[in-house]
């Protein structure tokens, strides 16, 4: 790495789990500071602009979401990571849609989590296979019933056929690279499909994402 | 013979029978709920003397032509208390029929018209609207004391109640010729009482803010004795055995991993905890490899359905796919992914292991060949090995889904 090490804030409400993800990032980043509620989280990100934000999706004081949503705007350069154990599909996506590039679960693995973060301050975007299980879940309702809605560009209310296949093999478990082997298009297009996908579920207000999500609620 | 309200236990009460040695094991006087006409009362007594309901409703109409059977009857009925729910009567739970309500009704009058034949023609007239308002405070006390939700029909039976016994007094009071001082007085009354409620208002509202705060912490109190129950038959118990097995880092991880799926699907996903869908199924059969086999799972489903015969099938294969890569990959983890379309459910099984070469498996090694392959070709699925030595491995199983 060329330039100055990453430097990277961590948010979550366990000293615990702070101090372990502290230590499975190592000598690989440089971590800026650490917070454990909203209002913490806000200042002192404010404060030390960091480039990643590993982001706990549950918190007190309003969630993952309450954070970003009062820094995404005006810290358009640091990039956000949701970690969490939370299997709610509902949190995550609320997460995703409120500008975090990715979503990673506490259960990763050392070597993956500094994977996660160095691509997230690369400007990547991080599918885990469960990430891209739900969002293939909150898309799957799809062409049923295609309601166009006039301001908005309906493209971004469906996969494209590749799309959808890349998210099936991210949930299958393969990397990037192997996606890209498999498929004959280079890393590079995967991510950018990647990419797209997240757009997608950030900019579709359309309502069968809403629907889907009071399903999951009330599941 | 007069039946005497006792201070409203279940002893013995003075009524239509000898009390002279009441045996322990008669039934306790209780009104009934069922099989009963009005209050319950002559059927709950007559429970408790061991007589037939129609001679204690027969004796309390035949003294209620007197006053004094009316008096008896509701003062027990105030008196004596309700028996429990779910309380079953001891003998002979008839159900008060319409014909018998009937007959009682007629013996009432047939009873009333030979009385005041008797008795002085006179206050006949007074007669008639005394037994209105009573007809109308019988039908209130009988709305009001049911436990029926039904409002609706309650509703309407204690409109009629009130309209009869309003009617009853007003009539009581034009034949006596009181009604003008009766109005007066009731006027007053009414500005009394209103004053008395302004001025109280703020008491009751204080009482029935209590009352809902009462019952809020009362439905908390509830859900966190079944949130406590929940984790220590849970959490607990395994923190105790993590603790026990301290030296013994398979054993805790393992338990770690069983008791964060527990969790998870009692927090977030009570609908797959109870079976009988697909992915309901696949966290099952999850849960059962991980416990015999030192191997973590992942599994992400998208879609769901319910499980019918074919499914089963292929949920067996699908176990049997992830135990093979369990058992025979030399990994840790192991990637499961399934997903539910209009058209078919497919589900990969995938490791990062050693892979294998598929044309060079003994023969004896029917794992694969049999549970998997030939288990979803009966229910007209297909199952595709993709792999190579130091590769890893991954199993492709699709059930396509019948067009209903």
């Amino acid at each position: 790495m060329t330039a100055p090490l990453t430097t990277v804030f961590l948010v979550d409400d366990h000293a615990m789990v702070r101090s372990g993800v502290r230590a499975e990032l190592g000598d690989a980043v440089e971590v800026v500071g650490e917070a454990a509620d909203v209002a913490e989280a806000v200042a002192g990100v404010r404060a030390t602009r960091p480039d990643v934000v590993l982001l706990d999706v549950h918190l007190p004081g309003g969630g993952g979401r309450a954070v970003l949503e009062a820094l995404r705007a005006e810290l358009p350069d640091v990039r956000w990571l949701a970690l969490s154990v939370s299997d709610a599909a509902e949190d995550v996506i609320a997460v995703i849609r409120a500008g975090a590039r990715g979503y990673v679960t506490k259960t990763i693995s050392g070597h993956d989590l500094r994977d996660a973060v160095a691509r997230v301050a690369e400007g990547d975007v991080v599918f885990s296979p469960r990430l891209a299980g739900f969002v293939l879940d909150a898309f799957a309702a799809g062409p049923a019933a295609p309601v166009p809605e006039p301001d908005v560009d309906p493209g971004l209310d469906l996969l494209s056929a590749r799309e959808r296949e890349v998210m099936q093999l991210l949930a299958r478990g393969y990397t990037y690279r192997e996606i890209g082997q498999r498929l004959f298009i280079s890393v590079k297009t995967v991510e950018s499909h990647a990419s797209n996908v997240l757009r997608k579920l950030q900019l579709s207000n359309r309502n069968e994402l809403t629907r889907w999500a009071v399903d999951r609620k009330l599941a | 013979m007069c039946p005497t309200g006792g201070p409203g236990h279940d002893g013995p009460v003075t009524t239509t029978a000898p009390p002279a040695g009441v045996r322990a094991d008669r039934p306790p006087l209780l009104r009934a709920r069922r099989g009963r006409v009005l209050g319950g009362v002559a059927a709950g007594t007559a429970d408790h003397l061991r007589l037939d309901p129609v001679v204690v409703r027969v004796a309390f109409v035949l003294l209620g032509i007197s006053g004094v059977g009316v008096v008896g009857y509701a003062l027990l009925w105030f008196t004596m208390k309700a028996a429990p729910a779910g309380y079953e009567r001891p003998d002979r739970p008839p159900r008060a029929s319409g014909r018998q309500l009937l007959g009682l009704v007629a013996l009432g009058v047939l009873a009333l018209a030979l009385s005041s034949r008797l008795d002085t023609l006179t206050r006949g007239d007074v007669v008639v609207p005394l037994v209105l308002a009573g007809a109308g405070l019988a039908v209130i006390w009988y709305q009001l004391d049911t436990e029926r939700t039904d409002a609706r029909s309650a509703r309407w039976g204690l409109v009629v109640g009130v309209l009869l016994a309003g009617g009853g007094l007003v009539l009581l009071l034009a034949t006596t010729g009181q009604l003008a001082n009766a109005r007066n007085g009731f006027v007053a009354t009414v500005v009394v009482l209103v004053g008395v409620v302004l001025a109280t208002a703020p008491l009751w509202r204080r009482l029935l803010d209590s009352r809902a705060d009462e019952r809020a912490a009362r439905i908390r109190s509830e859900e966190r004795a079944a949130v406590a129950a929940h984790l220590h038959d849970s959490v607990l118990q395994t923190l105790a055995l993590v603790q026990k097995h301290a030296g013994d880092p398979a054993q805790v991880t393992r338990l770690a991993r069983g008791q964060e799926r527990e969790l998870r699907s009692w927090l977030y996903a009570p609908r797959t905890a109870e079976g009988g869908t697909w992915a309901g199924r696949v966290s099952e059969l999850v849960a059962d490899v991980e416990a015999d086999h030192e191997v973590a799972v992942d599994p992400v489903v998208v879609g769901d359905l319910d499980v019918d015969d074919a499914v089963e099938a292929l949920a067996r294969a699908t176990r049997e796919a992830v135990v093979n890569a369990a058992k025979h990959a030399g990994v840790a983890t192991v990637d499961l992914y399934t997903e539910v379309t209009p058209s078919a459910v497919t589900v990969f099984v995938r490791d990062r292991g050693a892979g294998f070469d598929p044309d060079r498996v003994p023969e004896d090694r029917r794992g694969l060949r049999d549970s998997v392959v030939g288990r979803l070709q009966r229910v007209g699925g297909t199952a595709t090995v993709h792999t190579a030595p130091g590769a890893g491995t991954e199993v492709e199983l699709v059930l396509p889904r019948r067009t209903t």
